[in-house]
């Protein structure tokens, strides 16, 4: 008896330390923000008693979820939160936040049009029209689309060739690299075939869901996390583990699927990994075998994103990237760039958003890099909106630091 | 991974050993969450090149008979954290570092020995501002390293709070905390 | 003597029944004098579950007190609505039960004897009370459901010498009684003691009204008379959160710790029963055996307590009256205790009320009452069982929260909880006021500073009774050093805010002290830290 305390995401086990208070980059910000410690376990309490104890200031919780990385009683404050704003929040969501978080739905329509949305979305009286009407802020750079998407480019220059490797894996792509920037897609699958693993796609890949989880519609988020989860069993069945290459949407797939949506996925959690994760493993244990670039230099100042913060592997991606000799690798202090997601893109959150990331802006003013190397494509709209600053994944940065032949030589 | 020293608690005693042992040249990684990682400075360690895992704990750990072999930790999984020598300054109740429960008193993290008074009715005074003897309480060590079932195991020393008769709720324990920490230091840097 | 020193009625005792006799007895136009040596319910009245009896307990022995329970729980909904919550109750059969002969059969009788006492009962599934209350422990094969709720007594105890005040009461607090002003045969007044400033005072009354509890004891016998009286001592514990939100009690006969109450943002399991020597009664602690036999016991009733967070354990003492019928004074009289010394015991101008429980405390001031006005010739009948106590106007959170303007902030849907429709008295002017002072359980500055000005409030452990400030699970560690401030400036003393500090600090602690592990340990290291300290941490406000 006694021996450990239980209770609906460790609430109870929160000593009142206030630590998560300090690393709040909203609370910083925003005065009408109650803070994680009073929202999430101590709010908890009190909603237990009676439900009108909800608050709707809620969302203004970016779910950065750093006070779950600074909590030292293990309090998982940000799904505290996430969950009562499930449980007691708004049920409907508005139009907005609807097609803002449709990124399946509002993808292929905007792909189809994307010369002429990409170039109307860029117009400042067009942006000021949705500023007013659907209350997206007209400040806002707001992301290209691509006309071709990546699984398309996929099935029609790469997929033949996968099955010739001798290993193979599934790449979950997101909606990011399908839609908006398929050379991650093309570069994810260059690598991978250099260090001789195929490439295969999931039988039926749906977006993670986080997007819609934020906004409340949580009904297609558990549909959406369902098949996914079928797709990597069936992917896992089939001798093929699954690599990711968005932070969030890995962060998603891992912890919120079981721990919001209450979708199981236990069986396959193992399976899954980060393609730094995946590829520093493999590489420190001498199965793959890199062939660095002769006079590859480039000076890259590297942001840790929220969620891999999270994750607690951006280890992999540092350690990965100073294996490249002529990488000139600055660790940023590590600061939200403050779009989370959807977020930054309500008007109701410009502001704030803009407030939390100046710190991270400033430092990578200060350090002045060639680019920022991050995982996350939504940090890379806004360091890049706000900062000036390239911002290449990971990935791209060893499309381009490997030497792609002589690496498909040594791993064949 | 692999390096000499590993720091498990990035406190004020895990942060002086580590700063101190990766400036004399020793390839050092800090294992560091919550609190600690808000009151003490990590510049200077990671200036000097050290490793710093932040935000991560260590929960388990290989022993092969008075050797620790390797750690893991909560966010890297099956990754083992391999190190010749450990440095374990975890700090006391609050941040985990010693636990009870109705019946003990225990190290959770090891399982090490730990010195304490089994009449639970000798751990409070009455009086709230009187000294506690709970605050009293640390992991045995014999010659600087813990002790796992009585026996001795030589890579791994304790140094902060961890240890018994130490505690910052009960009088400036600063002094003894930094003294603790390089005193862990000095014995590694001297093997 | 000058007129203001004399009252019709005096009464000894600030809980629960002395509180609800001055109000019986201001409202019926008597001048009350209420005096009570610490704070208001600060003995048996503060030390209990909150468990508002539907009196399904005593149907099958004593059906007696089960109809007079279900009558006061009914009244009590009425008129202490913002101090009563409607949790519903379950009485539950564990399979051990069914084999010590606390079966199906019993179960059957004792729905029988709650319906025939006016006690609504009926019998569920294990399915349907699991899904009535889902911390249930699964394994039960039987339930009862019956109309427990639970109530704040102090909140109860605070609107009963508020209303009674309104009616021109006068309440002394920190004032101890010393001893009986008597004039041969008849008890004419009390001299008394304000423990403050050490200032003495005599007033005087035709009547004397003992309610003091256990105290009684000692307060009989200066008066002349013996009232058998037996300490009996009862652990319990609170639990960091609301396991339960319905009652859970065992069907069987009554044992120890088989009552498991939600209240506000906590639930407590209760209780134990030891007899303990007088001189133990105003300083009790909780022996680790009693804090095992109620895990042990609580567990029967929800598994989930075996890994809930225990903040602290108390104890309070039950006054056990000598029923007066047995010479040898070892029968213990179950129902109200209501003597008049003159036909009793020869001594005129005194009364004591004592026996019965928390539940039926309003009845109680009624027989008291009844019997004062009946020595003082007045024939004025009780109204307590038909008018609302101030606050209970409307008691629904829900509704409370509506007289605010705009959304209402945490604190002052706490506060609405609270001091249901008092809470328009509250001044939430300035943005100074409306932050929080207790975060854990969401009381605002304007709350403490209303506490001050108009509910009698010395130092923070009062404070505590009437706006829940350090009861939450850090207990006091984040508010005290605010709290006591804030208190010490209200009350116009600001060179008091340390010692304030200190005395809820210790008593915070001893609470802490029986249950020090686990995340409780954790949490006694970090107010160590907190208090000892200046800047415990670079941070610069904690």
């Amino acid at each position: 008896m006694q021996e450990n305390s239980i209770s609906a995401n460790n609430f109870e086990q929160c000593q009142k330390c206030s630590l998560c208070e300090t690393v709040c980059p909203v609370m910083a910000n925003n005065p009408k923000y109650p803070g994680p410690k009073r929202s999430g376990p101590d709010g908890e309490r009190y909603r237990l008693k009676n439900g009108i104890f909800f608050e709707d200031a809620l969302k203004y919780c970016l779910n950065c979820k750093r006070c779950e990385v600074a909590c030292p009683s293990g309090v998982r404050i940000a799904d505290l939160i996430q969950q009562a704003r499930i449980d007691f929040g708004r049920k409907a969501p508005k139009l907005r936040d609807m097609m803002l978080a449709s990124t399946d739905q509002m993808g292929p329509i905007a792909g189809a049009f994307a010369p002429i949305v990409n170039f109307s979305l860029g117009l400042a009286p067009v942006k000021g029209l949705m500023d007013i009407t659907i209350g997206v802020d007209r400040h806002r750079t707001l992301p290209k689309y691509s006309s071709e998407t990546f699984v398309h480019w996929y099935r029609k220059n790469a997929e033949a060739s996968q099955a010739a490797y001798k290993k193979q894996i599934s790449y979950y792509h997101g909606c990011y690299a399908n839609y908006n920037y398929p050379q991650l897609g093309k570069d994810f699958v260059a690598v991978m075939n250099a260090f001789g693993i195929g490439v295969q796609l999931l039988e039926n890949e749906r977006c993670c869901g986080v997007a819609k989880i934020a906004n409340g519609m949580i009904a297609a988020a558990t549909k959406d996390a369902k098949t996914n989860v079928e797709a990597f069993r069936k992917s896992v069945r089939q001798g093929r583990d699954i690599v990711t290459v968005s932070t969030t949407c890995t962060m998603t797939l891992l912890e919120e699927y079981p721990e919001l949506l209450k979708v199981d996925n236990a069986d396959v959690k193992d399976h899954i990994s980060l393609v730094e994760q995946f590829l520093y493993k493999g590489i420190a244990s001498g199965e793959l075998k890199p062939v660095w670039k002769e006079g590859f230099r480039a000076r890259a100042a590297y942001h840790c994103p929220c969620h891999q913060e999270r994750l607690g592997w951006g280890i992999f991606t540092i350690e990965l990237l100073r294996m490249i000799p002529g990488m000139e690798l600055i660790e940023l202090e590590s600061n939200c760039c403050g779009i989370a997601g959807t977020y930054g893109f309500k008007k109701e959150n410009y502001k704030v958003s803009q407030a939390i990331g100046k710190p991270l802006f400033d430092s990578i003013a200060a350090v002045a890099p060639d680019y920022v190397a991050c995982e996350c494509e939504t940090c890379k709209w806004q360091i890049e909106m706000s900062a000036g600053v390239p911002v290449k994944n990971p990935v791209s940065i060893l499309a381009e630091a490997l030497d792609l032949e002589k690496t498909a030589e040594l791993n064949r | 991974m692999k390096f000499d020293v590993l720091i498990i608690g990035g406190g004020l005693a895990g942060m002086t050993a580590a700063t101190k042992l990766q400036s004399e040249g020793l390839r050092c990684a800090v294992v560091a969450e919550g609190l600690s990682l808000h009151n003490v400075s990590r510049r200077e360690f990671c200036a000097a090149g050290g490793t710093l895992l932040a935000g991560d704990k260590v929960v388990s750990g290989r022993f092969s008979g008075d050797r620790l072999i390797s750690v893991r930790t909560e966010k890297l999984g099956d990754v083992d954290l391999e190190a010749d020598n450990y440095i374990l300054a975890t700090g006391k109740y609050f941040s985990g570092g010693l636990a009870a429960d109705m019946d003990r008193l225990y190290e959770p993290l090891f399982g090490l020995d730990v010195e304490y008074d089994e009449d639970r009715s000798k751990w409070f005074d009455a009086s709230f501002s009187a000294p506690q003897k709970f605050l009293e309480f640390g992991v045995k060590v014999q010659d600087g390293r813990a002790l796992k079932d009585g026996v001795q195991i030589v890579n791994l020393y304790p140094a902060g709070e961890i240890l018994a008769g130490i505690s910052s709720a009960q009088g400036d324990a600063r002094e003894s905390v930094i003294n603790s920490a390089i005193e862990a230091a000095a014995a590694i840097g001297r093997k | 003597m000058p007129a203001n020193n004399e009252f019709d009625v005096i009464i000894i005792g600030g809980g629960i029944t002395g509180a609800g006799t001055a109000r019986d007895c201001a409202m019926r136009g008597l001048k009350v004098l209420l005096v009570e040596r610490r704070d208001i319910a600060t003995g048996a009245s503060g030390r209990n579950h909150g468990l508002l009896h539907s009196g399904a307990r005593y149907a099958v022995k004593d059906s007696e007190s089960a109809e007079e329970c279900i009558k006061e729980n009914k009244i009590l909904r009425r008129i202490a609505a913002h101090c009563v919550e409607d949790t519903g109750g379950l009485f539950i059969t564990l399979p051990e039960d069914a084999d010590s002969g606390y079966g199906f059969d019993y179960q059957a009788k004792f729905l029988e004897a709650c319906n025939n006492a006016g006690i609504e009962a009926r019998a569920i599934s294990p399915r349907e009370a699991i899904q009535m209350e889902p911390s249930v422990n699964p394994r039960l094969i039987g339930a009862v459901v019956v109309p427990d709720g639970s109530v704040d007594p102090f909140r109860l105890t605070c609107a009963n010498v508020t209303d009674a005040v309104l009616h021109g009461a006068k309440v002394l607090l920190y004032t101890e009684f010393v001893d009986f002003i008597k004039e041969a045969d008849t008890i004419v007044g009390v001299k008394l003691l304000d423990t403050r400033t050490g200032q003495t005072s005599e007033y005087r009354a035709p009547v004397t009204v003992n309610a003091a509890g256990i105290w009684g004891h000692g307060i009989a016998a200066k008066a002349g008379v013996q009232v058998g009286m037996y300490p009996a001592k009862g652990a319990l514990l609170v639990f960091g959160h609301r396991v339960n939100n319905v009652v859970i009690n065992r069907c069987r006969k009554s044992a120890d710790g088989d009552i498991l109450v939600p209240g506000d943002s906590v639930t407590i399991i209760g209780t134990t029963s030891t007899k303990v020597p007088f001189e133990e009664c105003d300083n009790m602690e909780v022996t680790p055996d009693e804090v095992r036999l109620l895990l042990r016991e609580g567990c029967a009733l929800c598994p989930a307590l075996a890994h809930t967070r225990i903040l602290r354990a108390y104890a309070g003492v039950r006054p056990l009256v000598a029923s007066d019928d047995d010479p040898t004074g070892r029968s213990i009289s179950r129902g109200i205790v209501c003597l008049d010394h003159e036909t009793r015991d020869g001594v005129k101008g005194f009364v004591t009320i004592t026996g019965g429980k928390l539940m039926t405390y309003r009845l109680m001031a009624e027989q008291a009452t009844d019997l004062v006005c009946r020595k003082l010739g007045v024939n004025k009948a009780c109204s307590t069982a038909q008018t609302p106590l101030p606050g209970s106007m409307d008691g629904r959170i829900e509704n409370v929260s509506k007289c605010f303007e705009g959304k209402p902030s945490a604190g002052q849907k706490g506060a609405a909880g609270r001091q249901g429709d008092l809470v328009t008295r509250i001044r939430f002017d300035s943005d100074a006021d409306r932050q929080l002072v207790c975060e854990c359980e969401n009381v605002t500055l304007a709350e403490i500073k209303y506490a001050v000005r108009e509910l009698g409030v010395s130092n923070l452990e009062d404070l505590r009774r009437r706006t829940r400030v350090g009861m939450g699970t850090c207990q006091g560690t984040l508010c005290i050093r605010k709290a006591a401030k804030a208190l010490a400036e209200a009350l116009g003393k600001p060179e008091l805010a340390e010692k304030l500090a200190a005395d809820y600090l210790n008593e915070r602690w001893k609470g802490m002290r029986a249950v020090g592990w686990g995340d409780t340990l954790r949490e006694m290291e970090f107010m160590q830290r907190v208090y000892k300290f200046e800047k415990p941490y670079s941070y610069d406000e904690v």
